[in-house]
């Protein structure tokens, strides 16, 4: 495990980019070339106004052949920006990616001291002699192979569940879902008609199930429960439990794939006893109580508790868009801000679909707003509009009042602000919680899975914009409501996208990860374990019996690559020193250090 | 030395929250002050006492840690070791005479660039006002010491052993 010795003395390329000026017009960076121009080790140290544009790249491609430069250095934005296609022009150059070392001097230099050109140009100076010291350490790093088991693991069969498998399975690649429940299909087969398009949710269940059922690439297990996941990309060992009946225990068994998605979906948000009436009369009821009991009624009259129903209202925004101080918190003592992106367009089609089938019915909807914003949900709101419907507002701070009147009829108060801030007092014989969407309890499966969270409790992805569906995990994508609320062809939209990330790892018959992982110099290990205690992957650093010349036996660390997060714990607490990361070695960071405080000045006393 | 002194301060920021915000405040265009220099690493865990130590040795004359809130760590719970490991410096620091202001953590998630900012100009005038560390002089000073007290033992282990010749031939 020893590292290869580069025994070349280090022929540096420091390259110092304008950037068309964000540079620059703050730090002198003729003269920071020229500074570290003087440093030991230093061949060539230039200036280019755009080093990230086609002739910026060819330099360093030509100069690494021309000067049999062995190291290179730029500095310009952030390594998030330009880090990967600095590595590559120096593979192209036919030097190794890790010997390049990237410094920031914008995001981190000029624009932040724009006022202080001085100290501006002395800190991207020192910035720099630490990148330089720095890549004369770093070693050539091959990226890590693994093998990789060619199939996916759906955790949910509801709608993104099952269409991930679909979309998985097309492109050739076997997946296998898991889900709780014996049938598939998840809530969408309990909601009736759905907007936009006014299929029935039963309908589209079945059409999807079937289409799983006549792909020979997906097998579905279900109901099961995940019982335990370990391994890492390419390799995840997959225990799970089929369920008997009525959930109890059954038989256990094991697979392994190579990757994961999670679609475990949402549960409707469970309003508390009392809260807006509910469970104190049978008349108040969440929105999938009202759909679940409405669609088994027929058309024409619709009657509760042998009385017929005039008056039907919607309530908005249970559940979501709550204001800390106004709402009660949450078991977990916070309050759900977010919005469920759902209610509003799901009120609306239901309000017309009341008008249509009971038109002796009146419908009121009471909203802070109303947010039909896909394509084709506004319609609804026109249609609600033309129907009749009664549209009230209040204000987020003074949620409406709810209460049972003598008759045993529902009774709301609440300030109207399309009038004004006007009192209003309404009475109903049915009020419907338009509740949002909750994370489905899946507490076990983000430690197993080591998942990130966010403050809103749904599954995070590593960035919402650039990485969308992938979580932090490597080989584990997220599709569907299990990341936040999403209509129907969001969640679908968001499970064909994590088909295609798992799809595109999974096409290969190994994977490729970063080459930052620990590694163990034997001869310093004394076998205390404490890099093992430190880690917080399992698996990733085992203790293994190895022989010694003499006879004997010893215990020594040995690094899983594939399971190491590359953190760097275990480095920090080793007494010997014998584990390091690989890219973000110990010299390496001394070197910077020593380039940060003292190798600038040594050069400036020069 | 014949410029004006500056404080020096080494920064070691996570990759996936504090060096984020760092970024995030330069694009926001927040200016504050050109004194810390950062080390990007991965995780607040990795930050070894000794790395902090290092620096104050070379010459820094102070250290700031930058990790991501608790509860929010990529490696799931690096910041807390990060935490336990940073509470051990600080007697470390107090037994070896350094002011605790000089050696600093702060919890900054990747959109907290105006924290970046703040920490970064209150701990530059914090520095500011104690003054250079100069380890860097102080070990010179101790070596001289020790070279002293070294030279001194020499002179008197040579008179004794002067003084005493038959008692090492007979070991011998």
């Amino acid at each position: 495990m020893e590292p290869e010795k580069d025994e070349e003395a280090p022929k540096i390329g420091v390259y110092v980019c304008r950037c068309g000026g964000n540079i620059s017009d703050v730090v002198d960076v003729e003269r920071v070339a020229k500074t570290i121009a003087e440093m030991e080790g230093v061949a060539i140290s230039k200036v280019h106004t755009f080093m990230c544009s086609d002739p910026g790249q060819s330099m360093i491609v030509e100069d690494i052949k021309k000067e049999s430069l062995n190291r290179v250095v730029v500095a310009s934005c952030s390594p998030f920006l330009h880090e990967l296609t600095f590595r590559n022009a120096v593979q192209r150059g036919g030097l190794n990616p890790y010997l390049y070392d990237h410094v920031n001097i914008r995001e981190q230099g000029s624009w932040a001291h724009k006022s202080d050109p001085e100290g501006a140009t002395a800190k991207a100076i020192r910035l720099i002699a630490a990148g330089v010291e720095k890549v004369k350490h770093a070693e050539p790093l091959e990226r890590i192979r693994l093998s990789n088991h060619q199939r996916a693991l759906v955790l949910g069969g509801g709608a993104a569940g099952m269409k991930a498998a679909l979309e998985l399975a097309r492109r050739g690649i076997p997946a296998v879902i898991i889900d709780k429940n014996a049938e598939l299909g998840g809530h969408i087969k309990e909601w009736g008609k759905l907007f936009p398009t006014d299929e029935d949710g039963q309908t589209l269940a079945a059409r999807l199930r079937s289409e799983v059922e006549a792909e020979k690439d997906i097998e579905v297990i279900a109901p099961a429960k995940v019982t335990k996941i370990s391994g890492f990309v390419g390799n995840y060992d997959v225990a799970f439990e089929r369920l008997g009946e009525g959930g109890k225990p059954g038989e256990e068994a094991k697979l392994t794939v190579g990757a994961i998605i999670v679609a475990t979906g949402f549960e409707p948000y469970r309003p508390a006893e009392g809260e807006f009436g509910y469970r104190k009369t049978p008349r108040v009821m969440t929105m999938p109580e009202f759909i679940a009991w409405a669609g088994s009624q027929p058309n024409g009259r619709l009657t509760l508790d042998g009385r017929e129903v005039r008056r039907v209202g919607f309530l908005h925004c249970v559940g979501s868009r709550q204001i800390e101080g106004v709402h009660k918190p949450q078991p977990d003592g916070r309050v759900n801000t977010y919005c469920s992106r759902v209610c509003c367009s799901t009120v609306l089609n239901q309000a017309v679909q009341v008008r249509k089938r009971f038109p002796s019915v009146s419908v009121l909807d009471f909203h802070q707003d109303i947010r039909s914003y896909g394509r084709g949900h506004e319609d609804y709101y026109i249609e609600a509009s033309n129907r009749g419907v009664a549209f009230f507002r209040y204000h987020g701070d003074e949620p409406p009042e709810v209460a049972t009147d003598a008759e045993g009829l529902v009774r709301l108060r609440m300030k109207d602000y399309l009038t004004w801030g006007e009192e209003i007092e309404a009475s109903m014989d049915v009020l419907v919680l338009a509740v949002g969407m909750t994370p489905s309890p899946i507490g076990d499966l983000i430690d197993m899975l080591k998942l990130a969270t966010g403050h809103d409790r749904f599954l995070q992805e590593v960035h919402p914009k650039l990485r969308p569906v992938e979580s932090s995990v490597n080989g584990v994508f997220l599709a569907g409501t299990a990341q936040a609320p999403m209509t129907l062809e969001e969640a679908l939209c968001s499970a064909g996208a994590a088909a295609a990330k798992a799809a595109a790892l999974l096409g290969s018959e190994y994977v490729e990860v970063d080459p930052f992982v620990a590694r163990v110099d034997e001869a310093k290990c004394t076998g205390c374990e404490r890099c093992v205690e430190e880690c917080a992957y399992s698996g990733a650093i085992v203790m293994v019996e190895k022989e010694t010349e003499g006879g004997g036996k010893v215990k020594k660390a040995e690094v899983n690559a594939g399971l190491c997060a590359g953190c760097g714990a275990c480095v920090a607490v080793c007494p010997t020193r014998a584990i390091d990361l690989r890219g973000w070695s110990l010299k390496e960071f001394d070197s910077m250090v020593d380039g940060l405080v003292s190798a600038a000045e040594r050069l400036a006393a020069k | 030395m014949s410029k004006e002194w500056e404080p020096r301060i080494v920064a070691f920021f996570c990759n996936w929250c504090t060096y984020t915000a760092a970024d995030l405040a330069g694009v926001s265009r927040l200016k504050y002050a050109p004194n810390v220099r950062v080390i990007r690493l991965m995780c607040s865990g990795r930050v070894d006492p000794q790395f902090i130590l290092d620096a104050l040795a070379r010459g820094a004359d102070g250290v700031l840690i930058g990790g991501c809130h608790p509860g929010d760590c990529h490696y799931v719970e690096g910041n807390y070791k990060a935490l336990r490991r940073f509470r051990m410096l600080q007697r470390m620091l107090d037994q070896m005479g350094i002011e605790r202001e000089r050696v600093r953590l702060e919890w900054i998630s990747a959109a907290e660039g105006e924290k970046v900012q703040r920490v970064i100009n209150e701990m530059t005038e914090q520095v500011r006002a104690l003054g250079p560390l100069n380890l860097p002089g102080k070990f010179e000073e101790w070596d001289k010491e020790m070279e002293a007290l070294a030279a001194r033992i020499a002179k008197e282990e040579a008179k004794r052993s002067e003084a005493e010749p038959a008692a090492e031939k007979k070991e011998a």
